[in-house]
């Protein structure tokens, strides 16, 4: 898989809402029907690395008689990233239709 | 219930990892356990995946590494029982949570710098031009000696007559000495160019009044003051350095003024800056008495200083000077031209600082009043942002004080927090300080008193430096008063402040309460800004009585020794020279025109032509002009005719006057009246046909001889041409009129001028344009700064509105995000949200009006053409507010608008 591919799902799921870590593992084997098998391993490594980057912050949510969770948020500087990285991914995907031929239906 | 902490800290026992780390990935694990086993997977199955997870995390623990911005340690407090120790520690610390926090310490800082400077500066002008000492003052008891009559004092305010000198100057009781000067212009020539010079006549008692001795030669003596002997001259180091070179041996040489020599017998140091620091050439005078040969009157009108005895006080010295000048010989006529009063000599007597600076002192007062507000709103917007800090820093303190610190203790942590912040402000504002004196002088009204005395020294430092710790103790004390209150308990349990409902509503209304005071402290500051502004306006605006758009006029000293005659016909060449210029439609010589000379002052008497038997004392300003002076000004004429060629030497004396004379000597009656009305023999005198009665030909609009405000004055005109003998002192005022920007005419009058005599040095070359432009420097400085304050005020109040709305909004929206899931609408919404603050904007706004409406009659000396309390200005205000209150709304009820309750809600 392209490299950074993790990084652009994850600023995307970002994109819609907040969410905790084990949400967005969740979200990823949900949406791309398994199609996608992403490491659980490096969920939270990947995450850390988007922080200390500061594409997106994290914070600590407390609720009464609960966990404490931390939820993830897209900062604005990752909503640009976001942006730029899709574009390349679009060109990415049209070049690999155009050689390979794919028609659409 | 599983404890995954320990599950997965047990796990990584070789590695450690942050506890905050283990806490998400134990928050993982147990999502995933609990999803599997509602999804019916065995407890062991469950478990055996969990493990294979955590086998996943711990192949690289270095990935889960958090190098995320932390926010700032918890340092207990030190226990160190020393007070310098604790001091420094907690200076250290306050310094880490600048540094952590770089926009919001940028901020405070700049605003309290923007503050310090602001008054610093003020301060520095207030002192040095009010407080402290004259630099040729000499200790104590130096006096500035004015004389009125009834009330009024002179044409030249602040100046006294030759007679009420005369008589204090022999033998006063209460008085060491008086003394007496006049600034002028003269001529110097043989050294280099032709050049106008800056002199002062000053009595030869001078150097005594004033304890000064002249850093080489001599000071005057006595009779070298005497009419006629007068010749000579005392050099200022500036002079002596510039056009001398400095040398030593200029002492008893002689050096050419107005085409006389004068001989040098003094050189004063750098540091004598009497009267003023412009002044280059000391040379004596004598006043003389009043009663002269021949039973001639004789008057003199200068300014007087005098130093009085030990333990005299200023109202004892001026009852011996009125009594003094009451006894003595009255000027008749001259006094009566000169003070428009025939009533009795007063005297007073006022301390020489605070004449010189008399009439700058209110307007400096009312400046150094509005910096301190815009001050106050500067420190309230820090107080005000360090309130909603300590929302947010109420768990940090409150660990702390969990940890033992004792409310003091916090509270000294919190002042030395915001004393670097202060000192820090400070700093910054000293360096803003500088930069504004270094372009004080170009920002001050050309005219403005002591400029050179306004400078940066141990006092200004040290106001600044208290300026600082103001700022910071009461930006710091808010926040204390709110540590004090620090419930522990509640605060600990409640997780944090923005949940504490008592708490919270205290702070916002406390930080409401700052608002509503900035903005009441915004709109006097505007309001005031706005009368200054449209008083200016009024004043540029106004009409004067005449054009002054591409006029330009110059002073044209004749040199001495030359004959009435010869003067006729140089003016008359110069005239003509000037007309041939291509652009040039008129040009005249006057003896006076508006802004430019005071003097002119005439006296005389005649007989009413309208009522019988009754004899009028007439005093007026006479102006000798060449005919195309009305052309040149454009004054209006309004009945009758204008001087022309015709009234020429020999031709009945011709004379046009002003609606003023008309309305004060001729009974005000309708102007057609008045033509062809006689104002008897005395009222022109030098003309060829002396004796014949002048008679007034045409009258003309009034105009406005100095500033806007004053009141006109008679005036009456006589063609030069009529006579054949005047003494017009120095010289004479040429006016010329061009069909454009007349400041391109300069060289072509300066050639015309040289063209006739190469010894003629044009002084005070300028367009009446620059002249009125001049006469307003000082209402548009004082416009400029105070609608720079309240600009300033207005950014400040706006920034600490938005500063508390986005905070309010961003503590409330789970109220808000409530309201919405009820079925309110946006905007309902969205008013609840800035209701608080819409009253608060208020109150504030009509504090502030009612303030202005009790304040702004201190600005009555400082407006003219606008009412003090003007519908305008007290509309502009308030409208300007609102505009920046909206601004200020708009982002945090944007946030209001778009925010998605239900998010809020499963969120909070």
């Amino acid at each position: 898989m392209k490299r950074g591919s993790a990084e652009l799902l994850i600023l995307a799921l970002l994109e819609e809402r907040e969410r905790h870590g084990y949400d967005i593992g969740k979200q990823i084997e949900e949406r791309s029907d398994a199609l996608i098998k992403f490491h659980i391993t490096s969920l939270y490594p990947t995450l850390y690395r988007l922080e200390s980057k500061g594409l997106i912050e994290g914070r600590w949510v407390e609720k009464a008689g609960q966990r404490r969770r931390r939820c993830y948020r897209l900062t604005p500087g990752g909503r640009g990233t976001l942006v730029r990285q899709r574009s390349i991914w679009q060109n990415f995907a049209k070049a690999i239709n155009r050689v390979a031929g794919i028609k659409h239906a | 219930m599983r404890n995954w902490t320990t599950y997965i800290r047990d796990a990584f026992t070789s590695t450690a990892v942050d506890g905050d780390v283990l806490d998400e990935l134990a928050q993982h694990a147990e999502s995933t356990y609990d999803e599997l086993r509602a999804d019916g997977v065995s407890e062991q199955d469950a478990l055996a995946k969990i493990d294979r997870l955590i086998d996943g995390w711990r192949t690289d623990p270095a990935a889960l590494q958090r190098a995320v911005r932390r926010s700032i340690a918890v340092v207990p407090p030190s226990t160190s029982r020393s007070f310098f120790s604790g001091t420094i520690a907690d200076a250290l610390y306050g310094l880490r949570l600048m540094r952590s926090r770089p926009g919001y310490t940028a901020i405070t800082v700049l605003t309290i710098a923007l503050g310090v400077a602001a008054v610093t500066t003020l301060f520095s002008v207030a002192y040095g031009v009010l407080l402290r000492p004259l630099s040729w003052a000499n200790g104590d008891g130096l006096v500035r000696v004015i004389e009125s009559r009834g009330g009024k004092q002179g044409r030249i305010p602040g100046t006294m007559m030759n007679g009420s000198y005369v008589a204090w100057e022999d033998q006063p009781q209460t008085i060491e000495g008086i003394a007496s000067w006049r600034d002028g212009t003269v001529t110097l020539t043989g050294v280099g160019d032709a050049t106008r010079v800056t002199v002062a006549s000053v009595t030869p008692s001078m150097f005594g009044v004033l304890r000064v001795q002249p850093l080489r030669g001599r000071a005057f003596a006595p009779e070298e003051g005497r009419q006629g002997n007068a010749r000579f001259a005392i050099l200022s180091y500036a002079i002596w350095q510039q056009q001398f070179g400095g040398r030593e041996d200029v002492l008893n040489q002689q050096i050419v003024l107005d085409g006389s020599p004068y001989t040098i017998v003094g050189i004063m140091a750098r540091t004598f800056a009497f009267p003023t620091a412009k002044t280059q050439i000391w040379l004596p005078t004598e006043i003389v008495t009043v009663d002269g040969p021949n039973g001639v009157k004789r008057g003199q009108i200068f300014r007087a200083l005098a130093r009085l005895k030990p333990g005299v006080t200023t109202a004892q010295a001026g009852a011996e000077g009125t009594a003094r000048a009451v006894a003595g010989a009255d000027a008749g006529q001259v006094g009566m031209a000169l003070f428009g009063a025939r009533d009795p000599i007063q005297i007073s007597v006022i301390d020489a600082a605070e004449a010189a600076t008399a009439e700058v002192r209110p307007a400096i007062m009312v400046l150094l009043i509005a910096s301190a507000l815009l001050f106050a709103t500067a420190i309230a917007n820090v107080a005000n942002m360090q309130l909603a800090r300590a929302t947010g820093r109420a768990r940090e303190l409150t660990i702390r004080a969990a940890l033992g610190a004792a409310t003091a203790r916090l509270s000294r942590q919190l002042l030395i927090e915001n004393a670097l912040i202060g000192v820090a402000g400070a700093a910054i504002g000293v360096l803003l300080t500088l930069a504004l004196h270094r372009a004080m002088p170009s920002m001050l009204p050309a005219n403005f008193p002591r400029v050179d005395d306004i400078t940066i020294d141990g006092r200004v430092l040290a106001f600044a430096a208290v300026l600082s710790v103001i700022a910071s103790v009461a930006a710091g004390l808010l926040p204390m008063l709110h540590v004090r209150r620090l419930d522990l308990v509640r605060a600990m349990s409640e997780g944090s402040l923005a949940s504490a409902g008592a708490g919270r509503s205290r702070l916002a209304l406390t930080r409401v309460f700052v608002v509503g005071s900035q903005i009441a402290v915004t709109s006097v500051l505007l309001i005031g800004a706005a009368l200054l502004v449209r008083s200016f306006a009024a004043q540029v605006s106004a009409d004067r009585g005449y054009d002054p758009s591409n006029v330009v006029a110059a002073m044209v000293p004749f040199p001495g020794g030359r004959t009435f005659e010869w003067r006729q016909q140089a003016r008359t060449r110069i005239i003509e020279r000037l007309k041939a210029r291509p652009g040039v439609t008129n040009a005249a010589f006057s003896t006076g025109v508006p802004l430019m000379s005071a003097g002119g002052f005439t006296s005389f008497n005649f007989n009413s032509p309208f009522r019988e038997g009754v004899n009028i004392d007439a005093q007026s300003i006479r102006r000798l002009i060449t005919p195309e002076y009305f052309a040149v000004l454009g004054l209006r004429l309004r009945a009758g005719r204008v001087l022309n060629d015709r009234d020429s030497l020999g031709a009945p004396t011709a004379v046009v006057v002003n609606r003023s004379f008309v309305r004060e000597f001729l009974d005000d009656v309708p102007i057609e009246r008045a033509l062809g009305v006689s104002i008897g023999k005395n009222a022109v005198r030098g003309t060829a046909t002396d004796g014949a009665a002048a008679t007034i030909v045409g009258v003309v609009d009034d105009v406005k001889q100095d500033a806007v405000d004053g009141a006109p004055q008679p005036e009456m005109f006589v063609n030069l041409a009529q006579l054949n003998q005047a003494n017009l002192g120095e010289g004479s005022i040429v006016i010329v009129r061009t069909v454009d920007d007349p400041a391109r005419y300069v060289d072509a009058l300066r050639t015309a001028i040289r063209e006739e005599d190469p010894a003629i040095a044009l002084d005070e070359v300028m367009t009446m344009d620059q002249r009125v432009g001049e006469s307003l420097s000082r209402p548009r400085t004082y416009a400029v700064l105070f609608g720079g304050f309240a600009v300033f005020a207005l950014v400040i109040a706006g920034a600490g509105l938005f500063g508390v709305l986005s905070h309010s909004v961003s503590q409330r929206s789970r109220e808000l995000a409530v309201r919405t899931a009820l079925g309110a609408s946006r905007r309902q919404v969205i008013a609840v949200a800035l209701k608080q603050m819409g009253i608060a904007i208020a109150v504030g706004m009509a504090i502030g009006v009612g303030v202005s409406a009790g304040l702004s009659d201190q600005l009555t000396p400082f407006v003219y053409g606008v009412s003090t309390h003007d519908w305008i200005s007290f509309g502009i205000a308030p409208l300007v507010l609102v505009i920046a209150g909206v601004i200020a709304c708009v982002v945090p009820a944007r946030r209001v608008a778009q925010t998605d309750p239900v998010q809020v809600l499963r969120e909070t």
